[in-house]
């Protein structure tokens, strides 16, 4: 999507009456590389009058032209990041939504910009975080237990599906339904699958799971946390879910031997948990959800290259994103091993 | 028969010019789509060198798996085309016909880990190298 100008003039009519302000001028707006699912646009404008008069940076997030299935629409979006701030999570403000299509062809809101970087092949290598690691591990699992103490019922969240009959086995459903809408079969995902349904854990307290909880989804300014991004995929789970997701092989970026998302230590993490939420973290769960975590991802990445393939979308990143799949498979048949 | 250069010879010419002299003069944000443009001319090309023979061999060991008769060179007696071995194989495997207890347990996970060493091959040999298993 390129703005014209009329959509530009648009967005600013919408920002100033949003705002309560006299007028708004869009000094900056590009987009934001990655965003395989929506698209970013970062935003710089100048802001006369109301309450936030003065120069505003921000990130327009809207929807992307084909989404994956069980992503939340921006403004279920948006209401988890109101909710996550007030419950203390680090999270980018969220300002506006935009319900009306006819500002910019599909729904937005405007978020805070906050500063730094979430790359997480560039954070696994960098030096000065090398050293930080472990302060930044505590941090984020502080920031997890936050964002657990939201349990079901939530006011303003009643779009979210209780899983049922239990998170595991709604995960293990919702996964073989989408590999059923695939055009080719996928026997070792149907093995990880048959493996997660037979050693499925029972149902646990449910909390609000952010989904998306690993390292390149959360943004560091000077080994500084500064937002957790990136909260489509939220929904109710068992608190391993969001812990063996950060945890597991296939988001450490290559860090393979710092457990905890390639940039620390895994007891560091767990251990950080436990203070901060006061609920305890059992280790043979967490890995039946890192599991899990290779399973969802791999038939996320299937998605994406359908995508492509189907003609939809067409995009080199999301056609290589499908030859991910064989080395999640690789890890899937070594964690599901004979006899287990 | 086809003259040099092959398409796989093409594919890894190209691939070394994009690398060795285009992707130095391209600004740095363009680099990872050089980058990713490198390895997609890459996963072609090592497909094309490895030819039909895995699938081949892929088909063979799917019939011997679920049951069904195979010619010498892994050409399928009847008619049962590799993608529909292999649905008939996940559907099984989702109905619990290799769990555990069964007596095809083992041989199916070595067959699926036989197919999944042979994408990596193509897809991805570095993950191999780091698995120990190139």
């Amino acid at each position: 999507m390129e703005l014209d100008r009329a959509a530009r003039e648009r967005l600013q009519g919408f920002i100033a009456r949003a705002a309560g302000a006299e007028g708004c001028a869009i000094t900056e707006l590009r987009r934001l590389r990655g965003g395989a699912i929506q698209e970013n646009w970062c935003l710089d404008a100048d802001i006369a009058g109301g309450a936030f008069a003065g120069r505003l940076e921000a990130v327009v997030r809207t929807d992307a032209p084909s989404k994956i299935d069980e992503s939340l629409n921006r403004a279920e979006e948006f209401a988890l990041l109101k909710t996550a701030l007030a419950a203390g999570v680090t999270v980018p403000e969220p300002l506006w939504l935009c319900r009306d299509p006819s500002v910019l062809g599909k729904e937005f809101f405007v978020m805070r910009r906050v500063a730094g970087a979430a790359a997480g092949h560039r954070m696994v290598k960098d030096e000065r975080l090398r050293d930080s690691g472990e302060a930044l591990v505590e941090r984020l699992a502080e920031e997890l237990a936050r964002i657990h103490t939201i349990t079901p019922p939530a006011d303003g969240l009643g779009f979210l599906a209780m899983p049922e009959p239990s998170p595991a086995l709604h995960s293990v459903n919702r996964l073989r339904h989408h590999l059923d809408r695939l055009a080719t079969p996928h026997p070792v995902l149907e093995w990880g699958l048959r493996w997660l349904e037979r050693n499925a854990p029972t149902r646990g307290e449910l909390v609000l799971r952010h989904g998306d909880f690993r390292t390149g989804n959360y943004m560091v300014d000077e080994n500084r946390l500064t937002g957790i991004l990136d909260w489509e995929f939220a929904g109710w789970s068992d608190l391993h879910d969001d812990i063996g997701w950060f945890c597991a092989k296939c988001w450490r970026f290559g860090a393979d031997d710092r457990e905890a998302g390639g940039i620390g230590v895994r007891e560091t993490f767990y251990r950080a948990y436990e203070r901060a939420s006061e609920r305890s973290v059992d280790p043979g769960t967490v890995s039946y959800w890192e599991v899990m975590a290779h399973l969802r991802w791999a038939v996320i990445a299937l998605q994406q290259a359908q995508r492509h393939v189907s003609g939809d979308e067409p995009a080199l990143e999301m056609a290589l994103t499908g030859h991910v799949v064989p080395g999640l498979e690789l890890e899937i048949l070594q964690l599901t091993g004979k006899g287990t | 028969m086809r003259d040099h250069p092959t398409g796989e010879e093409l594919l890894i010419i190209a691939r070394t010019v994009l690398r060795e002299e285009l992707m130095p003069l391209l600004p740095d944000e363009r680099r990872y789509d050089a980058l990713m443009v490198a390895n997609a001319m890459a996963i072609a090309a090592r497909q094309i060198a490895f030819g039909d023979a895995p699938e081949r061999r892929e088909r063979q060991s799917l019939a011997g798996l679920l049951g069904e008769p195979v010619d010498g060179d892994g050409a399928m007696a009847g008619s049962a085309a590799v993608g529909d071995l292999t649905r008939r194989l996940s559907a099984e495997i989702r109905g619990g016909a290799f769990d555990p207890s069964t007596p095809r347990h083992g041989a199916a996970h070595s067959f699926l880990l036989d197919v999944t060493v042979q994408k990596l091959r193509e897809s991805a040999p570095k993950t191999l190298e780091a698995a120990g298993m190139a």
